[in-house]
């Protein structure tokens, strides 16, 4: 089989790609600060909704990998390699991104509504999504339920993607993910063995393939963990106030 | 990023508006800005005067000291009429801006009055541009609202050109004024630091309108904008002896170092944002010059008129400035014909 190269005018043009995106650096600074500010103004997307959240402007040399692998499947496939320094932002959207980590699934319905609020009252555009990306079953089940989209996600990869804009003529995006710290966990072991180029060692492969089982059955303990203390909190207040009897210190 | 998507205040209104600009105090601003009005005004054009300047010179070379002291005692009463009157709502948080009504010369040139208060709003001035990148709603607000004051006035009393008449800083207040211009004009004198003031104004200009960019990239739909795009129209050479017909000869070296700085510093930083903000020609740069017309600025100043229409002097100056005004103001309006403000 023929390998496929990247011929020297496409180098070029993906260089002009990298500096354009450079060069515009700012606009996404800034942007990425505003998101970062809307999040952090709402009194709800606060501990205990959310655990932390993170937001990285994606580095240069990433983006210019990115580019190589889509060029690369494109003239695999013969197709014609559609991005200029013209549309760059538009079909790029995650240059700047954005991370809501919380603890369990089951909390996403409340942070969801609480982001289309923001949204709505600061003026900004949902361009694309709400998108769950799960692998699990149980877990489509719920993000169906509460009306969010799901995508399969064959490399195992969980979470919740929202791409804003902050107006309708400007084409600039940003990225916001919201998954839990279970799977932020599998994310960023994945990220530093896989990123930029998937590991050669296949036992590697398989483990992190084995981790995203580990890390959904976490996330489904943790929600387990949650949702029974609700419970016994719960009956306990409807028995403390029928029966009126003091409850036994836990030792 | 793609071209800018301007999007300036709703409905702004056609006049066009101007300041002259010069961070270095003493050029000569206030004077210049009178003679030019009333140029203007006399060739039948509509003419506002906004002073922005809290030392309110232009205010009180225009109107009698006593109607001063008087604007100003009243400035904070539901009948106060200086531009802080009508700022001051929104400042204190309790509204928008009110609306004032211009006060007209009986030269035919309409007066926003200044006020020495106008420097607390500038405190504002500096969180307002902080809100505006954070993309809070107030700080547009807040950075538009001279603009749409101005706009209000020029609107009603069907204005052609506009002036503001700023302080001699590098301050937050003129940063929102010369966002808000289609042109700035620099008036310079034939000195030293005349020439080296141009140097950082050039690049505060340039960041200014880089930041504005950025801000009104991402401010959300439907929120008030500045345009954000003063063009450089040109510098107006001033204050210099003639000796025999000719430049004196200490003045003229100045001359040539001015018309330099004025491209290097000025026309090529600027275009370096954005080619549209200055003429790449190194002779069109200067917008006219006025020579050392001594005894009839006091005059002037004395009777809060233009040179050429002061009671005294010498007849033949008078001839010899209304000539120099008129051709600067035949000027200004032959090179904004065509200016598009939307």
């Amino acid at each position: 089989m023929k390998k496929v190269t990247i011929d020297t005018e496409q180098k070029k043009l993906i260089d002009n790609l990298v500096n354009h995106y450079i060069d515009n650096k700012r606009f996404f600074i800034v942007l990425l600060n505003q998101v970062e500010t809307s999040v952090s103004s709402s009194q709800k997307l606060q501990p205990p909704l959310i655990h932390s959240v993170k937001s990285r402007l994606k580095d240069p040399e990433h983006l210019r990998d990115k580019l190589k692998r889509k060029m690369l499947e494109a003239n695999e496939k013969n197709k014609k390699f559609n991005i200029t320094t013209k549309n760059l932002f538009s079909k790029i959207n995650d240059l700047a991104g954005f991370r809501i980590i919380h603890l369990h699934t089951t909390q996403f319905q409340e942070i969801d509504i609480e982001l289309k609020n923001i949204f709505k009252e600061q003026g900004w555009v949902l361009h694309e999504g709400p998108i769950a990306r799960t692998w699990d079953d149980e877990y489509r089940e719920y993000f169906d339920k509460v009306g969010i989209a799901v995508d399969k996600s064959p490399d195992l990869y969980t979470s919740v993607h929202y791409i804003i804009k902050a107006n309708q003529d400007n084409p600039l995006t940003c990225e916001i993910q919201v998954r839990t710290l279970m799977e932020e966990v599998w994310g960023e072991v994945d990220h530093t063995i896989n990123y930029p180029y998937k590991s050669g060692s296949h036992s590697c492969r398989e483990q992190i393939k084995v981790l995203a089982r580990v890390t959904s059955s976490s996330s489904r303990l943790v929600d387990s963990i949650f949702s029974s203390h609700k419970d016994f909190h719960e009956n306990s207040k409807k028995s403390k106030t029928k029966a009126k009897t003091p409850q036994k210190k836990r030792k | 990023m793609a071209k800018k998507t301007s999007k300036p205040a709703s409905d702004r209104h056609r006049a066009i508006r101007i300041a002259l600009y010069n961070h270095k105090g003493g050029v000569g601003k206030t004077t210049l800005i009178i003679n030019i009005a009333t140029a203007l005004a006399k060739l039948g054009k509509r003419v506002l005067l906004v002073d922005t300047d809290p030392q309110c010179n232009l205010t009180s070379y225009l109107v009698e000291a006593s109607v001063v002291d008087d604007w100003l005692d009243k400035s904070e009463t539901p009948n106060g009429a200086t531009i802080w009157s009508a700022l001051r709502p929104f400042s204190e948080g309790t509204g928008d801006i009110k609306s004032i009504s211009a006060n007209e010369t009986p030269d035919g040139i309409f007066l926003i009055p200044g006020d020495i208060r106008l420097s607390k709003f500038e405190e504002d001035l500096n969180q307002i541009w902080l809100e505006c990148f954070q993309r809070k709603v107030h700080g547009y607000k807040g950075a538009t609202a001279i603009s749409e004051l101005v706009n209000n006035v020029s609107k009603k009393e069907k204005i052609d050109f506009v002036f503001y008449d700023v302080g001699p800083n590098i301050g937050p207040l003129n940063r929102v004024v010369l966002l808000d211009c289609d042109y700035f004009v620099i008036p310079a004198a034939c000195d030293l630091f005349s020439v080296r003031a141009l140097k950082t104004l050039g690049h505060s200009l340039a960041s200014w309108v880089r930041d504005w960019n950025t801000i009104s990239q991402l401010a959300p739909d439907n929120v008030p904008l500045l345009p954000g795009q003063p063009k450089f129209l040109g510098y107006i050479l001033q204050r210099f002896k003639m000796y025999g017909g000719a430049m004196a000869e200490a003045f003229s070296s100045y001359a040539s170092k001015l018309e330099k700085s004025a491209h290097s510093d000025v026309v090529m930083v600027l275009r370096e944002v954005d080619v549209n903000l200055a003429k790449s020609s190194l002779s069109q740069n200067k917008l006219g010059q006025v020579k050392d017309f001594s005894s009839l600025v006091i005059y002037s100043q004395e009777q809060g008129k233009s040179f050429f229409s002061v009671d005294g002097g010498i007849d033949a100056q008078k001839q010899e400035a209304k000539a120099a005004f008129t051709s600067i103001a035949n000027n200004i309006i032959s090179q904004t014909k065509g200016h598009s403000s939307n």
